[in-house]
């Protein structure tokens, strides 16, 4: 049995519908992965989930998804076999009910192909496999016995948001009402976007992708009116690193002081980042404050989520997208800079 | 100079260490070139530092686990990135470290893991990490299944174990009355 990764081949996309990729998510259902961080930036998920809907594609979500369990994973607090059954479960649920699912999180999006890859190892496979036969005999929820295997020839192929709306763009781009006005903006991927190892290195020999530059914020910047902006820490973590910021808080601001400081340095109006997870790391008040009282300098650059500032320039007047701005300082600072005369 | 010589190789400890050899599988074949360390954020705010640990590994020396500083790495994949060879996983070997660190009852830190207590609280009750979350969380009625995947497991004993968790029932009277909440929902409806 082989288990491959589920990553949608977004280049054989291009290749198949280069003149409107859109085309080949037509008649697909798409299921968005909830991340837990959007509870703190809705418009991250409601963001995208208009957008869809404007252009006519089938958009859900799934009520019986959990956590990724990444966040425990990383600090050794459940096993690989319990961290893979708890995605197998996830992507169970989903195969169900989609055949593609977009991930707007960074880190969710790396728990999903990693979890993947574990069951790849035969030992961990087998133990991930008696952990869901387990769950077989012992849950009693409505649709048991027998709910969960380990997908054998799933449908469900998984994108990242940004890949996605990149692929799409020309799409996107017609939806749009208001541009950025030749705004500095300055990216920030990520860590788990810009790193990932199955860019590098997959069991066919190593992919270009991963050596070449990722541009693919840039490629918005400059779409949507505005000017990309390089800086000194363009590649640098955001702070978060696997929870050191609570763990670690003085020793982790650090890091996103630095970064901050680099991006306040080429004179960036604001951070365009993918992840909700560097969003919370490097806009969160208290952490702005907290880069204060150690270090002595207050950075005021603001920073948004792609799919948010979609959602902005679309002049989106769903009242979701309306509220998120009106009860967010943070996005109605950029919604205020971008639609007044 | 070198604390080693080169008769003090000693790879049981790596091959304890990893899992499956095959994620690791060139770590053997590491030049200290250092360059995860140049790119490493934990480097810059702590004594963490790859290079050195990936030695003491390869030497057999146990030490490396009662260091503090395996708990610093931020797990961002640079190093994974920019090392010149293949099969070389610094992250899922530092994971790797912490579990025998773990198990030895040498760290984390006390103060750490208490930081966990809420999170692993919240993951046991609502699907999620956060109070309150987007769509309501997993329904209560799925919730006994992330319970069950997660037996046994390490999360577990940090809610157990904490102060703010008298006993285990709790998580089960929390799933309770979130079914209850729900059925009167549905009732209200």
């Amino acid at each position: 049995m082989v288990l491959n990764n589920l990553s949608l081949d977004h280049e054989e996309i291009r290749k198949n519908y280069p003149e409107n990729p859109l085309e080949f998510f037509k008649d697909k259902k798409l299921c968005l992965f909830k991340a837990c961080l959007e509870k703190y930036f809705p418009g991250v998920r409601y963001g995208i989930q208009d957008l869809l809907e404007v252009l006519d594609l089938d958009v859900i979500t799934c009520a019986n998804q959990s956590c990724c369990s990444g966040t425990f994973f990383q600090r050794n607090l459940i096993t690989r076999p319990q961290f893979a059954a708890i995605n197998e479960r996830n992507l169970n649920e989903i195969n169900h009910m989609a055949d593609i699912l977009l991930v707007s999180c960074n880190g969710c999006y790396n728990s999903l192909l990693r979890g993947r890859d574990f069951l790849r190892q035969s030992n961990i496979k087998k133990k991930t496999q008696a952990v869901l036969n387990n769950l077989k005999k012992n849950s009693s929820g409505e649709n048991y016995p027998g709910k969960y295997e380990l997908l054998k020839t799933p449908r469900l192929r998984i994108i990242h948001d940004l890949d996605f709306l990149h692929l799409i763009k020309d799409e996107v781009v017609n939806t749009l009402k208001f541009n950025l006005k030749g705004l500095k903006v300055a990216v920030h991927y990520g860590c788990h976007y810009l790193n990932l190892e199955r860019d590098k290195r997959t069991e066919y020999g190593l992919k270009d992708s991963f050596f070449k530059d990722k541009t693919k914020l840039e490629d918005f910047i400059n779409l949507f009116g505005g000017v990309p902006v390089d800086y000194q820490e363009r590649e640098s973590c955001c702070g978060w690193g696997a929870s050191q910021i609570v763990l670690h808080e003085k020793d982790a601001l650090k890091i996103t002081f630095q970064k901050l400081k680099s991006v306040q340095n080429v004179g960036a109006d604001l951070i365009l980042t993918p992840c909700p997870t560097c969003l919370y790391t490097l806009g969160k008040p208290e952490h702005r404050e907290n880069i204060l009282k150690f270090y002595g300098e207050f950075i005021d650059v603001p920073v948004i989520h792609l799919n948010e500032l979609i959602a902005i320039l679309r002049g989106c007047e769903e009242e979701r997208c309306v509220n998120i701005r009106k009860k967010d300082p943070r996005v109605h600072k950029i919604y205020e800079i971008i639609t007044l005369d | 100079m070198d604390e080693y010589s080169d008769s003090d190789w000693n790879w049981d400890f790596y091959e304890g260490l990893v899992e499956d050899v095959n994620e690791n599988k060139n770590i053997i074949q590491c030049i200290q070139c250092g360059k995860c360390v140049g790119e490493c954020p934990a480097a810059r705010i702590s004594n963490f530092n790859i290079r050195k640990i990936i030695t003491k590994v390869l030497r057999g020396d146990k030490s490396v686990l009662k260091e503090p500083d395996i708990w610093y790495c931020f797990l961002c994949e640079r190093c994974k990135r920019v090392c010149p060879k293949e099969g070389i996983n610094i992250p899922l070997l530092v994971i790797n470290l912490r579990n025998e660190s773990f198990r030895k009852s040498y760290g984390p830190k006390y103060n750490d893991l208490t930081k966990y207590v809420q999170m692993a609280e919240k993951f046991l009750t609502n699907g999620t990490v956060l109070s309150e979350p987007l769509d309501g969380g997993l329904p209560p009625e799925r919730m006994e299944e992330l319970n069950e995947i997660c037996n046994h497991a390490r999360i577990k004993y940090v809610f157990k174990a904490s102060p703010e968790s008298k006993n285990y029932d709790k998580i089960h009277r929390i799933i309770e009355k979130r079914k209850k909440l729900q059925k009167e929902k549905i009732k209200r409806k």
